[in-house]
């Protein structure tokens, strides 16, 4: 089993080359002419105002958040679900009521507007 | 070990290395050829017979254009995206099994880079790893249009996660194994997981076409509001990769999906004839892709409020239910094997049920 | 049939017997009114009076008087002629004319052209900043001492470019060398964009919000447009943009202004009429019959029975290829990739065809003429013509309607978004569906008919909800209604001449003024022409609808998404030939 993570390593190393090669051939042939204007941000033709990199919309990160709870707790359900047949039935009702946790807990963050894209 | 293990792995690796690109080239062919008869028109026709040289065109043209780098932006991020970008879309597709063994001489040989236990997981794994790519090079790029367009799509790409976890999950229960190939063997007799659990299916093909921003939720480049999105200012070769790396999800998406609900590699024949897998995932990929196109030729784009609303009250609680659903006809199967009809019966009705409320969940709650 | 609406006149100077004098220079109408009361003579026709829609606002320079005139054209929303009234000041800055901003909203950017081309400023208007030229031009180009580069002459033809009738070309000769004009101490060298927008950026207001959980976060200026893909050109807007949210917005507009009016001006009459297709080259059918109307009414000649008809048929097959279109780039701007575009022009390219059989192009038609039309529809063209409407069209709009009226998608993009209010719609002086999609059932080809449509039975097509949702609707029914308006009009077309009299190449037009409207599919076109009796009109002004439905923009988008501003900008239907002109 040890062997076939070792191939996903090399197979990684290919898929790594992959991409570098064709940077780095690109950056050979490539006409090298910049220019301040050519180098400057695009908005539309126009000088930009203002940084992009600000302090930006919570709405963003509140989502984030949510995602990691429920992600964490997605994960749990796999091995779960690889088992089930050979789970007695309490383990199997246990994990419906983890389903149904999560769903209570999805519940609240539904009630409390938070996904509400405001 | 084995020098001819490395030979077999080498050779493997090349091949499906070789195939995803040239997937690449000429599912952008495809694309555009299909999108044309979409609209009555003809498409890319000059370059070869049918058009067919067009992506190579396309290549020397992207490979020969300059490559700029915005002078306020943060320059080894901006270079490390696309690389970043396009290296999870390719080794996603190591542990797809491509078609069963084979004998070769005196050694089976595998028709997939690594046969993992945990193949499901590191697909979940490995699709949460590519939105880093495009998040970085949204920001790193310093350009408005980018930033949006790379916080779109992390705010997107997390939401449709979750769901994607669910359907994952779905078809570990039915295929009760992380193994890809165990769930492509459970498919056996024609059994495949979308008779058993449609709904699953479409969730799962839902949540992908959100993962790798496919219209109609390809809100991180919506080309009518953000310009080009995250890519706005790469140019040449870089922005190549990612171009590179949109299609080539596309292929492995398609691929996934295939194997998991759509019998992989099954097919008539391919016990006796091995080398007949690849070309029935081949068959079901081009199928599973064209019905992509089909939804880019008809849709419009769903608005970004909308499509976080849809991810999180629509597909996340259909995609609970239908966890739950499937696992209980599962326990009742063991009763009566009929009982597992009831598993597409009643996700059917909670997918009908959550369609039906679609408009409620997703109505504005303040009107201007 | 047509329903009846007031015609009466209204007496401005028995009201206000100091302040309002009746307009009796030959060929005028309306009302001079004195500069200090304009406010509240506005305020009396606004509010007492009712006429609720300011149409156009214009400035006329009249050099040998030493005057400068601003007009203001009213009407009611609930039909019927409207009221002229002038305000003249004499001609010395700094010119000032008190704003009617307050009264009739939509009079915002209209001010802020006539300051930008005449120079004349409006105490009292918010944000009077130049709008067509650039923050840093030189005079005011629509006065009549103002030169353009390359000057020649002051009218067409030029005798320069014939000398002993050999063609030069003006560049050639360069008559007053280049004429270029730049302020003082300006060096194009250095010059930097940013420094005029300063004034631009600060009317948006830069400030930060505090959300409920205590978290501050920034807003960002984003530029839309000039290059960008959606916004139909290069049209540009400012948006303020809280996260997804638009906090603010300022439409910048100019960037394809060639000033249009002068170059009318310099022209002879006739000339004007290939200029008109360039407005709105979507529609130039429409732009050529609102042009041949106002000049038809300073000559005061009759139309032939037969071009009456062919005008309303070229005019309504105008209005179904511009709803097309409309429906196909609207849906590109919600994001669905072509196809429903490349359908819709599909059946465009019919309709083109028509346009080519009759006048020999298929976009820049130049098909009108004063008193009837340049040539007689072939009889192919009608033959091709009877097949559209009776038997392809019908069936291609329904089409439409199935694949799109119902998609869920699409509904939830358009349902609710970009509320404008009949009151708002009415105020900033909306015309065309975008009003009717309010739920103001004004079409003028209802509420003042020109030519020969209170002979027609159609319905005037109104939808209650102000939204996008509203505004599509309002454009797949008008295609069904301009159907029916063809249908009676194929129908009943009579035989005759199409011209009252041999054509001329120089018509002789008598001093007065005119001002020619017609529903363009867009909404309102208006051409203002001035005749002072020479052979090009002194005053020649276009009241476009793309530029004067901008003025809601703001209004529809502030607190919708980024994505919606994209939607609302395209239900608006511009083109920037005609915003910029």
């Amino acid at each position: 089993m040890q062997n076939e993570w070792l191939y996903i390593g090399l197979f990684l190393i290919v898929g790594v080359a992959l991409p570098a090669a064709s940077l780095i051939m690109a950056a050979i042939i490539t006409p090298k002419k910049s220019n301040p204007i050519k180098n400057s941000t695009y908005e539309c033709g126009m000088e930009t105002v203002g940084d992009s990199w600000v302090q930006f919309k919570a709405q963003y990160y509140i989502f984030g958040l949510v995602f990691l709870i429920f992600d964490v707790e997605t994960v749990f359900l796999f091995p779960w679900a690889v088992t089930l047949n050979k789970l007695p039935l309490f383990a199997v009702i246990e994990g419906i009521v983890f389903i149904l946790i999560l769903l209570a807990g999805f519940t609240y963050i539904w009630r409390k507007d938070a996904l509400e894209w405001a | 070990m084995d020098w001819t293990l490395w030979l077999e792995l080498v050779i493997k690796a090349l091949v499906l290395i070789f195939a995803l690109l040239g997937g690449f080239a000429y599912l952008t062919w495809y694309e555009r050829r299909l999108l044309a008869r979409f609209q009555s028109r003809l498409g890319p026709n000059r370059a070869g017979p049918f058009g067919l040289l067009q992506p190579i065109a396309d290549a020397v043209k992207l490979i020969f254009k300059e490559e700029l780098t915005p002078a306020k932006a943060y320059k080894l991020v901006f270079f490390l995206a696309p690389i970043m970008t396009l290296v999870p879309s390719v080794i996603i597709a190591a542990v797809i099994p491509w078609g069963p063994p084979f004998q070769l001489g005196d050694r089976i040989v595998t028709q997939s880079i690594a046969d993992i236990n945990v193949g499901v997981l590191f697909l979940m794994s490995i699709a949460s790893i590519a939105v880093y790519g495009i998040v970085l090079a949204g920001w790193s790029s310093n350009n408005k249009y980018a930033m949006l367009g790379g916080l779109r799509s992390a705010a997107q790409m997390i939401s449709y996660e979750l769901t994607l976890g669910l359907a994952f999950v779905v078809a570990i229960l039915l295929g009760n194994s992380m193994n890809l190939t165990d769930i492509v063997e459970a498919q056996r007799d024609g059994r495949w997981f979308v008779l058993v659990q449609p709904v699953g299916a479409l969730i799962l093909w839902i949540a992908t076409l959100a993962e790798v921003n496919r219209h109609p939720f390809d809100m991180p480049e919506a080309e009518q509001e953000l310009t080009a999105g995250y890519h706005t200012e790469y140019s040449g070769m870089k922005f190549a990769l990612f171009f590179m790396a949109e299609y080539q999800k596309m292929i492995v998406v398609s691929a996934i999906l295939a194997t998991l609900f759509f019998g992989g590699y099954l097919g008539p024949w391919v016990d006796r004839w091995p080398l007949l897998g690849p070309v029935y995932m081949f068959l079901k990929i081009v199928i599973l892709l064209f019905i992509m196109i089909w939804v880019r030729a008809t849709w419009p784009r769903i608005r970004y409020d909308r499509l976080m609303a849809f991810g999180w009250k629509v597909l996340l609680p259909l995609a609970l239910a239908v966890v739950m659903i499937t696992a209980v006809g599962i326990l009742l199967a063991e009763i009566n094997p009929w009982m597992i009809w009831l598993i597409p019966i009643f996700s059917l009705i909670a997918g009908a049920f959550a369609s039906l409320m679609i408009d409620r969940s997703l109505r504005r709650k303040a009107y201007a | 049939m047509a329903t009846t609406v007031s015609t009466k006149s209204v007496d401005l100077s028995t009201i206000f017997p100091d302040a309002v004098i009746a307009d009796e220079r030959k060929g005028y109408t309306g009302w001079l009114v004195e500069k200090d009361n304009l406010i509240e003579i506005a305020t009396y026709v606004r509010e007492e009076l009712d006429y609720d829609l300011l149409s156009s606002v214009t400035g006329v320079d009249y050099l040998p008087e030493e005057k400068m005139e601003v007009v203001y054209q009213v009407y009611k929303t609930t039909g019927g002629p409207g009221l002229f009234f002038k305000v003249q000041i004499p001609r010395e800055d700094p010119m000032e004319i008190p704003s009617v901003i307050n009264i009739w909203p939509g009079a915002d950017l209209q001010e802020r052209e006539i300051w930008d081309l005449y120079g004349i400023k409006f105490p009292g208007h918010p944000d009077l900043r130049r709008i067509l030229t650039w923050e840093g031009f030189e005079g005011h180009p629509m006065r009549k001492d103002w030169q353009e580069p390359f000057y020649e002459e002051e009218t067409k033809p030029f005798k320069s470019r014939w000398p002993k009738g050999e063609h030069i070309h003006a560049e050639e000769i360069n008559p007053y060398h280049d004429n270029l004009k730049f302020p003082p101490k300006f060096n194009p060298e250095n010059w930097t964009p940013t420094d005029p927008e300063e004034a631009l950026y600060t009317s948006l207001k830069k400030f930060t919000t505090k959300n409920e959980d205590g978290l501050e976060a920034e807003q960002i200026i984003v530029n839309m447009g000039p290059q960008h893909p959606s916004t139909h050109g290069v049209f540009r807007a400012v948006v303020v943009l809280d996260g997804e949210k638009v906090v603010s917005l300022k439409p910048v507009m100019g960037y394809l202004h060639r000033n249009h009016e002068k170059i009318g001006e310099r022209n002879t009459y006739l000339h004007n009429m290939p200029y008109t297709d360039r407005l709105d080259y979507f529609n130039s059918m429409a732009n050529n019959w609102a042009y041949a109307l106002a000049v038809e009414k300073l000559m005061g000649i009759e139309v032939t029975e037969r071009s009456e008809y062919i005008r309303v048929i070229m005019s309504e097959l105008t209005r179904i290829q511009n709803h097309l279109v409309w429906v196909g780039i609207f849906l590109n701007d919600l994001g669905a990739v072509v196809t429903p575009l490349l359908y819709a022009f599909e059946e465009r390219e019919l309709i083109l065809d028509i346009f080519e059989e009759v006048s020999g192009a298929r976009m820049m038609c130049n098909y009108y003429r004063f008193g009837g039309v340049v040539r007689d529809m072939p009889v192919r063209a009608f033959e091709k013509l009877k097949q559209l409407v009776y038997d392809r069209l019908p069936g291609k709009i329904e089409e439409f309607e199935r694949l799109l009226s119902e998609n869920e998608i699409l509904l939830s993009r358009v349902k609710g978004i970009g509320y404008l209010s009949a009151k708002d719609a009415i105020a900033t002086s909306m015309t065309g569906p975008m009003l009717r999609a309010s739920g103001v059932p004004y079409d003028i080809r209802r509420a003042e008919p020109y030519g020969i449509y209170d002979r027609f039975d159609f319905d005037v097509v109104t939808r209650p909800e102000c939204d996008l949702y509203a505004r599509y609707h309002v454009r797949i029914e008008e295609m069904h209604q301009s159907l029916r308006i063809l249908e009676q009009a194929v129908s009943t077309i009579p035989e005759g001449p199409i011209l009252p009299k041999k054509p001329v190449y120089q018509v002789r037009v008598p001093a007065g003024e005119a001002y020619g409207r017609i529903e363009s599919p867009k909404g309102e076109l208006g051409f203002y022409v001035i005749s002072n009796g020479k052979p090009n009109p002194w005053r020649y002004h276009v009241r476009a609808p793309s530029f004067i439905n901008i003025t809601a923009l703001e209004k529809m988008c502030v607190g919708e998404k980024i994505a919606d501003f994209v939607a609302i900008l395209g239900a608006i239907d511009i083109v920037l030939g005609e915003l910029d002109r």
